[in-house]
């Protein structure tokens, strides 16, 4: 697409979705830190994670205010007002991705002082490194403009998805075996489920690139595996 | 997707009022209207937008005649008003234009008092039969077109002493006191302030209720604020015409697109 005839306008554009890549670059490394924090028992590494999770916010807030300030003085429509409205969305689910993460830095710290359950961590960190690559193609999709490969992030979640429901039943297993794992299995769960919803969010953004391309959301409901609640509860 | 509509923005009339096919208009050698068809609907404000020399202002001067008194211009194809040709030569033009109505975009009252400008169109096509029937008319015009309580003190003063908006509201005022059932206005809002434009913009939105209203605007967010239906022409064309939501939100010709995002002018 060709340059507006106001350049300032296109500077404003550019200025905003610079910031998203830059929030989303952030959350990637938060994600792929928290996970590691974790595996290795780092509790530095937790920390770093916790405390960075406030520029995240703040670039939540930034761009929010520059979104806003574009409605306001330039009046956007049809595939600007797209760009306008998708940056609000995606850095939404970009602060709670991040949010997240920070959830699971604050819960490695509390799972030092548990017993270890081995082989889950690692497991973890593989879920984590899949929603990464996730987010990371979503936004790459985003910059590339590219619904192809925004429609192939949506595919992905379900192998988070099942990811997530094979670490339930796990979990499961071992605070059956014995409830002195009862937990450290609680905290890894919902550490599980953090990044399952991660990939959520990952998938959201996807959906956004559809609509900013396409102008329409992809109307197909997004692929989903038999979930813990009908096969457990 | 349909009931999410907001009802104020639904066009709920489906009645055709003008219907256009294959118009073609000649300046001289100079081609300024390429086979636009449209339909517009009756009870619905309809935009036309684009770039000046687009051709948006000759067609809409197409659908009263208005480019008969110019002498190289040239019309061809159908213009249908509820189903009647308007180019028939059975019609008389005059006729047409108490019809179809126009405002057009410099306030022009005529050099009269302001019940004068208003009583002009019923007096000469006798829609009325003696003094108090044309009070009433003048009196309904000037309260449909938001001025009465402004101007009712003062019927008699002259029209040209108004400030631009309530000239402006006078014109309209004038173009409603004939009953037309169309009412054409070129860029109405163009020499007006803010305050002046928002009130003629809700006028225009009260008029639907019994008129088909067609705009010309050279705001594309007047466009998006009073219509339901917009067209864009480009270069003599009719590029796209749809739902204004439709046009402001996701147009599907690449030149609409370029157009109301502000990359062509």
């Amino acid at each position: 697409m060709s340059d507006h005839i106001l350049s300032a306008f296109d500077r404003d554009l550019e200025a905003v979705q610079a910031l998203v890549v830059k929030m989303g670059g952030i959350v990637e490394e938060q994600i792929l830190n928290s996970a590691k924090a974790l595996e290795t028992r780092d509790a530095e590494l937790a920390k770093a994670v916790r405390l960075r999770d406030r520029a995240v916010d703040e670039l939540e807030e930034k761009i929010n205010e520059e979104a806003a300030r574009l409605i306001a003085l330039r009046a956007p429509a049809a595939r600007d007002l797209r760009v306008a409205l998708s940056v609000i969305k995606i850095s939404a689910s970009l602060e709670r991705v991040g949010d997240y993460a920070k959830n699971i830095a604050k819960r490695s710290k509390v799972l030092l002082d548990t017993p270890p359950i081995s082989g889950t961590p690692a497991a973890i960190r593989r879920m984590a490194q899949a929603t990464e690559s996730m987010l990371k193609d979503a936004l790459d999709s985003y910059i590339q403009r590219d619904v192809e490969l925004a429609r192939d992030v949506r595919q992905r979640d379900l192998e988070v998805d099942q990811m997530y429901n094979a670490l339930f039943r796990e979990f499961l297993t071992y605070m059956l075996e014995d409830p002195r794992n009862i937990t450290p299995c609680m905290h890894l769960h919902f550490i599980a489920k953090n990044i399952e919803r991660m990939g959520d969010h990952a998938t959201s953004i996807a959906e956004q690139v559809i609509y900013l391309v396409t102008g329409e959301l992809p109307d197909d409901s997004r692929p989903k595996s038999s979930s813990v609640i009908e096969t457990e509860a | 997707m349909n009931d999410m509509t907001l009802t104020e923005r639904a066009v709920n009339a489906t009645d055709n009022k003008i219907t256009a096919r294959n118009v073609q208009v000649y300046y001289g050698e100079s081609h300024a209207i390429k086979d636009v068809d449209v339909d517009i609907l009756d009870k619905t404000v309809t935009a036309f937008i684009g770039p000046s020399g687009c051709g948006k202002s000759t067609f809409l001067r197409c659908l009263n005649r208005m480019n008969d008194t110019i002498d190289i211009c040239r019309v061809q194809g159908e213009i249908l008003l509820d189903s009647e040709d308007i180019y028939d030569r059975r019609v008389d033009p005059v006729q047409l234009r108490a019809k179809v109505g126009m405002v057009f975009q410099k306030p022009n009252p005529f050099p009269k008092s302001i019940y004068d400008n208003v009583a002009y169109g019923p007096k000469i096509h006798g829609l009325t039969r003696n003094r108090t029937e044309l009070d009433e008319v003048v009196e309904a015009s000037l309260r449909k077109a938001a001025l009465w309580n402004e101007v009712k003190d003062r019927l008699t003063a002259p029209g040209t002493g108004l400030s631009g908006g309530q000239q402006q509201r006078l014109c309209i005022a004038r173009a409603i006191a004939t009953s037309p059932e169309v009412l054409l206005m070129d860029e109405p809002c163009s020499a007006l302030d803010p305050i002046a434009t928002a009130q003629v913009e809700e006028l225009i939105d009260e008029l639907r209720t019994n008129f088909s209203v067609v705009i010309v605007t050279h705001s594309m967010q007047q466009a998006a604020r009073v219509s339901q239906k917009t067209a864009f022409f480009h270069l003599g064309n009719l590029v796209e015409y749809d739902d204004t939501d439709k046009i402001f939100t996701n147009p599907t010709d690449p030149r609409t697109e370029s157009y109301i995002t502000g990359r062509i002018g």
